[in-house]
């Protein structure tokens, strides 16, 4: 057991064979796209947080996923989030605007409406981003992935099995990392120099280029090839798009 | 089967790769000579490239090659969809794959591992499974370089006992390239040996060979099986290093005083990645000024956290770790580079140089360097020769002795090795244990994570087993009986 299980947690038989996680993650993967495309017609605080907050409930009710984990997952997330926020409201350049609406004054900072406003709409945009993301990441099995996006998505094999390959390489290369860091400090050096990514740049391509020749030496794209396992579309994708959409719509006209 | 033998850096590597029909093209490099597989023309004599349509691949000739490190080859998340990766390649009928999947990882013995996470599994299973997967599509030519090198004395024997089960069968014709000579040259029906310049030094069954050129490949440096280098007791190596522990620990290790002469002191240490997922459960550890210590356990067992943990690099989640009396945590790193050496695992890891020199020389005062240029040249990496040579362009064997030398130059108080013999030939070992006893002798400790048993009996004169994050053992080696 390394690092690797933190980083890129192992999606279990539970969340496998929940309801999200039965649906095509393509469909995921539009619902996401769709969400954020409608959340750009309205500067509102509200349908954000209201989706954010539906992508968390459906993410312990239809996709086994335990709160604990949730919230070990999004406690860093929500935190850069809220960190956004708050450099945008103390940068904001509605603050020097003397026409702006003040709402508070400590010294030299001055802090209006309008920028307490566009900080808001930013971080609440920031956490439904990130609520989505955790909840296809949480529910996602790889394969099944790679699998859509090859025979649905007819996307081509040698993208989505790079794909694959460096979604499996993220942790390998965070252990990489803490190995060079080691390495550095132990011959008297500063741990942290720009040098270490070109390190973990040679590693990265060492890996890539290693799994290629692996690849190739077992007959990818050689020619025309099967699969293992069959991927289609299913009622069950259909029922959580729509129901996505819907809910969407609803969002948008309720908070208008 | 073809063994192929040789000291580390003669081009065994690449000889596989050729075979394998990776070469050239995979790699950039000159050619020259004429390569056939199952009358396919690999190459041409005249060093033309050959132009090809549908491109030739290993799989499409009916090969396949097995590398070194098990991660880097597994293409999928499960088990049974990597083994079913290259029969897709070759586009085989959906309704086939499934039974063929179950039969290849039933011959390497991992019946129902299909959905298994890859990344879970052991070194020595991860490595069956890419075998399995390289069997699957049934090919007639079977490559594997170095297939063990990575793995424990267990992992290493159950691919050997799948490799006797191949030969067996004559399933396909095997070209092995294989340090591990007494499990190799049992199996093989030719042996080729190469020597330093990848010139062939004799090729014939291994009987013949070893009674005509035995003399000569023991020269070059290469492993021979037990039964024909004597037993250990008469090794140079064994005797020097009964020497040095003599000399500087009274040869027994049980005789160490703890306390404020304790180099590595380790109390009641736990450390886990994740919460309920503990790696070292609750660790004593001291080490004296003197002593050598091995470390040694199963792939997984928590040797590299451990090394890691007494060097400062990790957070212990509880318990005490005190490095020449003083929490390595806190140290600035001068003072820390002073006091300890880490030798990693991976030695391009360990790599902060662009040149051989430079890397040599990084981070020395002035008089370690002239040592250190002594060192480079003792293990076979004289500057004249290698100054100028990137790190990353050097052969396996080569990288991990210039990594012994980084290690070793600043003689350290206590000096950490992870896997310090991998793909190294009788040589490069030698030099190992000559350059530890040199720097045990100076009051140094050295602690090293190890799955070479040879090692162990050769370097170290106390024992430590790891297993499940618990010291399962903690014992001296009385060189005496070890030599006997």
């Amino acid at each position: 057991m390394t690092a690797a299980t933190i980083l890129a947690p192992e999606i279990g038989p539970a969340q496998r064979e929940s309801v999200l996680g039965r649906t095509n993650p393509l469909v995921k993967l539009g619902i996401a796209l769709v969400w954020l495309v409608g959340l750009g017609l309205t500067l509102d605080v509200r349908p954000p947080l209201i989706l954010a907050l539906i992508a968390l409930v459906a993410a312990m009710e239809l996709g086994s996923i335990h709160p604990d984990t949730l919230a070990r997952r999004l406690a860093p997330l929500a935190l850069a989030a809220i960190l956004i926020a708050l450099t945008n409201l103390l940068f904001s350049t509605h603050n020097p605007d003397p026409a702006a609406t003040e709402v508070l004054r400590i010294g030299p900072l001055r802090i209006t409406q309008e920028a307490l406003e566009a900080a808001a709409g930013l971080g609440a945009r920031v956490v439904s981003i990130v609520s989505v993301g955790a909840v296809f990441a949480l529910t996602t099995d790889a394969t099944y992935l790679v699998d859509s996006l090859v025979q649905l998505g007819h996307v081509s094999p040698r993208f989505a099995y790079g794909l694959l390959a460096a979604y499996q390489a993220v942790p390998r290369l965070a252990d990489d990392l803490t190995t060079l860091r080691g390495a550095r400090r132990l011959r008297g050096l500063r741990e942290w120099d720009p040098r270490l990514l070109v390190g973990l740049l040679v590693r990265a391509v060492r890996h890539a280029d290693q799994l290629s020749i692996a690849m190739d030496a077992r007959g990818f794209g050689a020619g025309p090839r099967t699969s293992y396992r069959l991927v289609s579309w299913m009622r069950l994708d259909a029922s959580v798009g729509g129901a996505a959409l819907v809910i969407l719509i609803v969002t948008l006209l309720v908070s208008r | 089967m073809l063994l192929v033998v040789g000291p580390s850096g003669s081009g065994k590597s690449t000889l596989a790769r050729a075979v394998a029909a990776l070469l050239p093209g995979q790699f950039p490099g000159e050619w020259q000579g004429s390569l056939r597989l199952d009358d396919v023309e690999l190459a041409r004599e005249d060093g033309a490239e050959l132009e090809a349509d549908p491109p030739i691949t290993t799989a499409g000739l009916g090969a396949g090659i097995v590398l070194q490190d098990p991660a880097s080859q597994l293409v999928m998340e499960r088990a049974g969809d990597d083994v079913a990766f290259g029969l897709e390649n070759l586009a085989w009928p959906r309704g086939t794959m499934r039974p063929r999947v179950a039969e290849a990882l039933a011959g390497v013995g991992l019946v129902g591992f299909e959905e298994r996470r890859s990344t879970r599994l052991s070194g020595g299973e991860q490595q069956r499974l890419a075998i399995a997967g390289v069997l699957a599509p049934g090919p007639g030519v079977l490559v594997l370089d170095e297939p063990t090198a990575q793995l424990d004395p267990s992992g290493a024997a159950a691919v050997f006992r799948v490799l006797g089960s191949i030969r067996e069968r004559r399933a396909a014709t095997v070209v092995l390239v294989e340090h591990r000579a007494s499990l190799a040259w049992p199996l093989a029906d030719l042996v080729l040996a190469l020597d330093d310049d990848g010139r062939p030094i004799d090729v014939g069954p291994p009987t013949d060979v070893l009674a005509r050129s035995g003399k000569k490949l023991e020269r070059a440096g290469i492993w021979l099986p037990d039964v024909v280098a004597g037993p250990p007791g008469e090794n140079p190596t064994r005797t020097k290093a009964t020497k040095g522990a003599a000399a500087t620990s009274d040869g027994s290790a049980s005789k160490r005083v703890l306390g404020p002469t304790t180099v590595l002191d380790v109390t009641e240490l736990r450390f886990g990645f994740a919460p309920g997922a503990s790696v070292l459960r609750s660790v004593d550890l001291a080490i004296s000024p003197g002593e050598r210590v091995a470390l040694v356990g199963p792939n997984g067992s928590g040797k590299t956290t451990l090394l890691r943990l007494g060097l400062g690099l990790l957070k212990p989640a509880a318990g005490a770790v005190r490095l020449g009396g003083r929490d390595p945590r806190r140290l600035p790193p001068v003072q820390l580079a002073r006091l300890a050496g880490y030798v990693v695992q991976d030695p391009e890891l360990g790599f902060l140089g662009e040149s051989v020199q430079e890397e040599v020389e990084m981070g020395l005062e002035p008089e370690q360097v002239r040592y250190a240029h002594d060192l480079a040249q003792r293990l076979r990496l004289p500057l004249e020769e290698f100054a100028e040579r990137s790190p990353y362009r050097l052969s396996g064997g080569e990288q991990r002795r210039l990594s012994l030398v980084t290690g070793l130059a600043r003689r350290p108080l206590l000096l950490a090795l992870d896997e310090p013999t991998f793909g190294q030939d009788r040589r490069g070992h030698e030099a190992l244990v000559a350059a530890l006893d040199e720097l045990v002798g100076e009051g140094s400790a050295v602690l090293a994570a190890t799955h070479d048993e040879r090692f162990v009996r050769d370097a170290t004169d106390r024992r430590v087993e790891l297993a499940d994050g618990w010291i399962a053992a903690d014992e001296p080696l009385d060189p005496r009986k070890a030599a006997s």
